[in-house]
C-alpha cells in the first residue's frame, strides 16, 4: 500500500498540495505545453476545481439520510439521461439545490456527470460536465429563495442554466480543438449545437414545470418525516 | 449477568398521546434467542429500533436499557455500532454498496479500520457464510435469500455481542427463509451470540428458540422459556394464528402434554392423543364451471433470445368463479405466467385466451377495462400520490369488501404492510375486473392481515370474480384454493381441486397433512385436523 | 509479463495519464501519429481486430473534423485552391489533421481507459482522494439499474391498472411522468432504509476509510516510475523548444536535435507500452499451455 502512514507527513502534504498544484499548472502549462496552453490550464483548473470542492465535503460530516438522498437524486438523474430526446438531469440538479442547499446541488450535478459518463463515455469532457452541471446546482442553490417562490423564475432559470451549459462545453471544444479560443469556431461550434441547446433548455423547462411542486413535496416530506 | 437488561422501559412517539411501550421489563442473557412475537402495531418494531441506538425512534423514554451493564445511552459510539448488529425485514434495501466484497467491508471502513485488517476480516465472513462464490458480484445480481444472509453477514463482520433482527425472513420464500433461520441458529450455537428477533411466522423460529416475548398494545404480555410461553399463548385469540401448526392442533384441545413445535412432534402428539378409527374426513366433490376465464395453450416464453424458457409448452385452464393458486419454487415461471396473462410480455409461441378471447383481439388498452387486473407483487409500484384520499380519488370504494376511511389523510406509504396491500386491492378492482391476479400477494403480511385477505378474496369470488393467485405459501393456497397447479421450470407439471391436490403431494404440502400422513387421509388444514381427531377422541 | 489491468489502478492511471496527458496537449505531428498508433493498437489488442462496438464511427469522425479546420481558417501561405472565393490553404488542412489526430488518438486513449478501469478499480481510486465520494459513487452505481428495474415494475404495474386509456403518444408521455414521479417516491423512501442501515453499521462513527481488493507491489512500483521517467523526458524535449511545430504561417519544425530523439523514443515506448505488456501476456500463456 502506499497509504502514508505517518500522520505528520500526511499533514504537510495536504497543507502542500493545493499550494504546489496551482503554480505547477500554470507552469506546465506555460513551457511543456505551450502550443495549446489555454486548453491545458483550463482542463486542469476544471478537475482542480472540483477535487476541491469534494475536499471540503469530505472533512463535513453528512448525516447518512442527507447522503442517501443526495446519491438517490444522482442516481435519478443518471438513469433519467437514458430517456431519448428530453434529458431532466439538468432539472434534478436544480431541484436538489433548491431543496438541500447549494453544495448538495454541486454534488448532485458532478456526480451525475460523472457516474453517467461510465454509461455514455468518459473523456477530458468530464471535468468540464462536472463543473458546468455544478455550477448550475450551486447558483440553484444560492438562488434558492427567488426560485422556491417564483414558478416563472424558475422555469427561465431552467432555460438559461440549459443554455449556459451547452456554451460552456462548446468552449471546452473549441479550446481542446484549437489549442486557443478562437471566435468563429466558437460560433461555428454553437451553431452545430443548437439543436441540442435547444433540447437542453426545453427539457428543462418541461421538467420544471412538470416535476418541481412533486419533487419538491416529496423532498419536504422527506424534511418533516426524517428530519433532513 | 444478563447481557441486556430493559427496566421499566416507556416509550412515547413525539406527538403521540399514548404510550408506545408502557413498563418493559426483561432481561437477555449471552447466548440466548428470544423470539418476539405480537399483533402488528404492538409495538415489537419500536422496541427493538430502541435496543440499537442509531436508529432510536423520536420520543421520549423513560425507564433503562442496559447492555453490558452500561445504559445504552452512555456507550461509546463504536461499541454501540460494532456490538449490536441489526437486521430489518427488507433485503434490497438495506444493501449499501454495489458489489458483494464492498458491502461486506462497509462496517469495517465506517470503523476506520486499515485496508489489510479490513481485507483479512472480509475473507474470514466470506468463507464462514460460504460467499466465495459471489464475492465479486453485483448485489443487484443476487437472490433475496442471498441479499438477506448477506445483510447477516456485513452485520455479523463487525464482530457483535448482540444480534436484532426485525422479521427479516418477511420477504423471502419458505426455502430461503429457512436457510436464514438456520444460519442465525448456527451463529448462535458456534459464536454463542445473543439473538432477539421478532418474527410472525414461527414454524422455523419458534422451536430454536430459548425465550419467547409475546407484546400486546405496547405491554408486555409474556416472557419467559419457549414451551411454558407458547403453550400459554396458543389459547390467546391475537397470538394463535401465527404459531406453528402443531402447536394451534394442540392449542385447540384441552391435553395435557407438552406442546408440541415441530411436524414430528405434532405427529407423536397426535399419535398418543387421539386414535385412527375414523381415518378419512366425507367431503364434497369439487366441481367447476364449464366457462374457462383464462386459458393458455402451449405457451413458450423466454426474456432474451439466447436465454432459457421461462414458460415452456405451459397449458392450464382457469374456469369462472373460481380461485386458483399456482405453486412453484423461484423461477419456476409463476410470476412470469402472470405477466403472460395480462399482455405485459409476449410469449413467443402458443396462446393465451381470457374469456375465451385471444389476448391480441383486445385492442385500445381494453384489456385492463373491467376484463382482467393485477396485483403486483410490490404494492408500492401503485401508488402515485402523497395521500391516500387522492390515490382513491374517483375509485369506487362503496362496494369493496373492506374499509379504508379511517386512513384516508395518511402517506400511502406510512401504512402499515397490511393496509398497503388493502389500499393497492382497491386500485386495482376500480376496473371492476372480472379475473383478478395475485402476485405474492401475503408476503410479508402477519397472520391476521392473512386471514382477512383469504376472506376478502374469498367475498369477491362469491361476487363472481375469478381469481388465480400465485404463491409460495403452502397454507395461504390450502386455505383459499379452489384448484391449485403446481409449476416447475415453466410448465405446470400437476393441477387438481384443491384438497386432492394437497393430499397427493408429499414435501408441497402443509405442515398438517405431512403430520397426519399415514395416520389419517386426505387432511391437509387444521380444521379438518381438528374435526377428524374430535372424531377420533380416545 | 501482464496486461496493464493486471496492475494496481494507480500505476494504470498514472499510465493513462501521462500517455493521454502528453498527447492531448501538444501539436507535434510525430508525437500524435505515435500517441494514434499506439492507442490504436492497444484497442486492437483489448478488443480484438473486429472490436465489439464499431472503431468506424471514430474515423469518420476524424475526417469530418479534419475538414472543419482548411473551411473555416484562411491563414497560411501556401494556397491549394479557392471555393467561394476564400482561399483552402496546406498549412490549414496540415493543421485540421493533427488536431483532429490528436482527439481521435485521446478518444481511442479513453477507450481503452474506460475498458481496464472497471468500476471495482475507479472506486479504489476515488477512495484514496475521498472516501466519502467513493461511497456516493458506489452506492448511485447500484442504484441506476435498481431505478431502471423498478421503473419497468411500476410502468407494467400501472399499464395493467389502466394507467394509459390508450395507445397515443400524448398518453404516453403523461403516463411516463407519473411513473417517473412514482419513482422519485419509491427511491426516496427507500432510502431511508438505506440509511437506516448505514446508521446501524456505524456510519458517521469515525473518519472512514475506503476498502479496496488491491495491493501496491513492486510491479505497480516499476510501472509507475518507468512512466514518469519517460514522460518526464518527453516533457524536457517539450518544454525546451526541441519539439517545437509551427504552421503557419508556414510549416516549419525545429530541427532534428538529440534531445528531441530521444524524447520522441521515451513517447514512442510510452505509446508501445501496454499493446506490449498485452501481447507478453498472451505470448506467455500460449507457451503455459503448450507446457502442460
Amino acid at each position: 500500500m502506499i497509504a502514508i502512514e505517518n500522520a505528520r507527513i500526511r499533514r504537510a502534504l495536504k497543507i502542500i498540495i493545493p499550494f504546489a498544484a496551482i503554480p505547477f499548472t500554470v507552469l506546465l502549462g506555460g513551457t511543456v505545453f505551450s502550443a495549446r496552453s489555454y486548453a491545458f490550464v483550463s482542463l486542469a483548473v476544471a478537475a482542480l476545481s472540483v477535487a476541491l470542492f469534494i475536499s471540503g465535503f469530505e472533512k463535513k460530516q453528512t448525516g447518512a439520510r442527507r447522503l442517501v438522498i443526495v446519491t438517490v437524486l444522482i442516481a435519478l438523474a443518471c438513469a433519467g439521461r437514458f430517456i431519448p430526446l428530453i434529458k431532466p438531469v439538468a432539472s434534478i440538479v436544480i431541484i436538489s439545490g433548491i431543496y438541500l442547499g447549494g453544495e448538495a446541488g454541486f454534488l448532485t450535478g458532478a456526480f451525475s456527470a460523472l457516474i453517467s459518463d461510465f454509461y455514455f463515455g468518459q473523456g477530458p469532457w468530464t471535468p468540464f460536465q462536472m463543473l458546468a452541471w455544478g455550477l448550475v446546482g450551486l447558483f440553484a442553490g444560492l438562488s434558492s429563495g427567488v426560485l422556491k417562490k417564483s414558478r416563472a423564475a424558475l422555469l427561465v432559470y431552467g432555460a438559461l442554466a440549459g443554455a449556459a451549459y451547452s456554451a460552456i462545453m462548446d468552449v471546452w471544444t473549441v479550446l481542446w480543438y484549437n489549442g486557443a479560443f478562437d471566435i468563429k469556431l466558437y460560433i461555428a461550434a454553437l451553431g452545430t449545437a443548437a439543436p441540442y441547446t435547444v433540447s437542453y433548455a426545453a427539457s428543462n423547462v418541461i421538467f420544471l414545470w412538470v416535476l418541481a411542486r412533486p419533487f419538491g413535496q416529496k423532498l419536504e416530506r422527506m424534511h418533516i418525516k426524517y428530519g433532513i | 449477568m444478563a447481557l441486556l437488561e430493559i427496566e421499566n422501559l416507556t416509550f412515547t412517539y413525539n406527538a403521540a398521546h399514548t404510550n408506545a411501550l408502557e413498563n418493559i421489563s426483561f432481561s437477555v442473557g449471552r447466548g440466548e434467542f428470544v423470539c418476539v412475537c405480537g399483533p402488528t402495531g404492538s409495538g415489537k418494531t419500536t422496541l427493538i429500533r430502541l435496543l440499537k441506538r442509531e436508529i432510536s425512534p423520536a420520543g421520549s423514554y423513560s425507564g433503562r436499557i442496559l447492555f453490558d451493564g452500561q445504559d445504552i445511552r452512555q456507550i461509546d459510539e463504536r461499541t454501540a455500532a460494532a456490538k449490536i448488529g441489526y437486521v430489518c425485514q427488507k433485503p434490497e434495501q438495506q444493501i449499501v454498496c454495489d458489489k458483494v466484497w464492498h458491502e461486506l467491508a462497509f462496517g469495517l471502513e465506517n470503523l476506520g479500520l486499515p485496508n489489510e485488517a479490513i481485507r483479512r476480516r472480509v475473507s474470514e465472513m466470506a468463507c464462514y457464510f460460504g460467499m466465495e462464490d459471489m464475492f465479486d458480484k453485483r448485489t443487484d445480481e443476487l437472490s433475496g435469500g442471498q441479499k438477506q444472509l448477506l445483510n447477516l453477514a456485513s452485520v455479523m463482520i463487525m464482530q457483535p455481542d448482540v444480534l436484532l433482527l426485525d422479521e427479516p425472513t418477511a420477504q423471502l420464500d419458505p426455502i430461503a427463509a429457512a436457510e436464514f433461520i438456520s444460519t442465525v441458529h448456527r451463529l448462535k450455537t458456534e459464536l454463542s451470540l445473543t439473538v432477539i428477533m421478532i418474527e410472525h411466522r414461527l414454524e422455523d423460529a419458534l422451536p430454536l428458540s430459548d425465550k419467547v416475548l409475546a407484546l400486546e398494545n405496547g405491554r408486555l404480555k409474556l416472557f419467559g422459556p419457549a414451551r411454558a410461553a407458547a403453550a400459554e399463548l396458543a389459547v390467546s385469540p391475537a397470538f394463535r394464528d401465527a404459531l406453528p401448526s402443531a402447536l394451534r392442533l394442540w392449542g385447540r384441545f384441552d391435553i395435557k402434554s407438552e406442546p408440541p413445535f415441530t411436524v414430528g412432534e405434532g405427529r407423536a402428539f397426535i399419535e398418543s392423543s387421539f386414535s385412527n378409527r375414523v381415518r378419512a374426513l366425507t367431503r364434497e366433490a369439487y366441481s367447476h364451471s364449464d366457462a374457462p376465464a383464462l386459458e393458455f395453450k402451449n405457451v413458450y416464453f423466454r426474456y432474451d433470445r439466447n436465454g432459457a424458457d421461462a414458460l415452456k409448452n405451459l397449458s392450464f385452464t382457469v374456469y369462472e368463479g373460481e380461485i386458483f393458486c399456482i405453486l412453484g419454487g423461484n423461477g419456476s415461471g409463476k410470476s412470469t405466467c402472470l405477466s403472460a396473462a395480462s399482455a405485459l410480455v409476449k410469449p413467443y409461441a402458443g396462446q393465451i385466451r381470457v374469456f375465451g378471447k385471444k389476448l391480441k383481439d383486445y385492442k385500445n388498452q381494453t384489456l385492463y377495462r373491467n376484463c382482467l387486473s393485477l396485483l403486483p407483487q410490490d404494492a408500492q409500484t401503485l401508488f402515485l400520490h402523497n395521500t391516500l384520499r387522492e390515490e382513491l380519488d374517483g375509485v369506487d370504494t362503496q362496494d369493496l369488501p373492506f374499509d379504508l376511511t379511517p386512513y384516508y389523510s395518511q402517506h400511502p406509504y406510512d401504512l402499515s404492510g397490511g393496509q398497503q396491500q388493502l389500499a393497492a386491492l382497491a386500485k386495482v378492482l376500480d376496473t371492476k375486473p372480472r379475473l383478478l391476479l395475485l402476485d405474492e400477494p401475503t408476503k410479508g403480511l402477519d397472520a391476521r392481515a392473512k386471514h382477512e385477505f383469504v376472506r376478502i378474496i374469498k367475498a369477491l369470488r362469491s361476487h363472481g370474480v375469478s381469481v388465480v393467485c400465485v404463491t409460495h405459501d403452502v397454507e395461504l393456497a390450502c386455505l383459499m384454493a379452489d384448484r391449485c397447479a403446481m409449476f416447475f421450470r415453466g410448465e405446470a407439471v400437476s393441477c387438481a381441486p384443491a384438497a386432492g391436490f394437497f393430499a397427493d403431494s408429499s414435501f408441497y404440502t402443509t405442515a398438517i397433512s405431512r403430520m397426519t400422513r399415514g395416520y389419517y387421509e386426505g387432511v391437509s388444514t387444521l380444521d379438518e385436523a381438528e374435526r377428524i381427531c374430535r372424531l377420533n377422541v380416545k | 509479463m501482464q496486461g496493464l489491468a493486471f496492475y494496481n489502478p494507480i500505476a494504470a492511471a498514472v499510465y493513462f495519464i501521462c500517455a493521454a496527458g502528453v498527447a492531448m496537449f501538444t501539436m507535434n505531428p510525430l508525437l500524435l501519429a505515435l500517441s494514434c498508433a499506439g492507442a490504436l493498437s492497444f484497442d486492437i489488442a483489448l478488443r480484438g481486430l473486429r472490436g465489439r462496438q464499431g472503431r468506424l464511427p471514430l474515423f469518420i469522425l476524424f475526417a469530418v473534423m479534419a475538414l472543419i479546420n482548411p473551411l473555416t481558417h484562411h491563414n497560411g501561405a501556401t494556397v491549394l485552391f479557392v471555393m467561394n472565393d476564400n482561399p483552402v490553404t496546406l498549412e490549414a488542412f496540415i493543421y485540421g489533421l493533427n488536431a483532429s489526430a490528436m482527439i481521435i488518438g485521446v478518444l481511442f486513449w479513453f477507450r481503452s481507459f474506460s475498458r481496464i478501469m472497471t468500476s471495482d478499480r475507479l472506486l479504489y481510486l476515488f477512495g484514496r482522494l475521498s472516501p466519502k465520494a467513493a461511497l456516493i459513487l458506489s452506492m448511485a452505481l447500484r442504484y441506476v439499474p435498481l431505478f431502471g428495474r423498478q421503473a419497468k415494475r411500476i410502468n407494467s404495474a400501472q399499464k395493467a391498472l389502466g394507467l394509459y386509456k390508450d395507445d397515443n403518444a400524448i398518453d404516453a408521455l403523461r403516463g411516463g411522468l407519473h411513473v417517473f414521479s412514482a419513482l422519485v417516491t419509491w427511491a426516496l423512501e427507500n432510502g431511508i432504509t438505506t440509511a437506516d442501515s448505514m446508521s446501524a453499521r456505524g456510519y458517521g462513527v469515525s473518519r472512514r476509510t475506503s476498502y479496496a481488493p488491491f495491493r501496491f507491489g513492486r510491479a505497480d512500483a516499476c510501472l509507475t516510475l518507468l512512466c514518469v521517467l519517460l514522460a518526464g523526458a518527453v516533457c524536457a524535449g517539450l518544454a525546451s523548444g526541441a519539439l517545437a511545430f509551427r504552421y503557419y504561417p508556414r510549416i516549419v519544425s525545429a530541427p532534428l536535435s538529440p534531445l528531441a530523439c530521444v524524447s520522441y523514443a521515451a513517447y514512442a515506448c510510452l505509446a508501445a507500452l501496454p499493446t506490449i505488456l498485452e501481447i507478453g501476456e498472451s505470448l506467455k500463456w500460449r507457451c503455459l499451455k503448450s507446457k502442460t
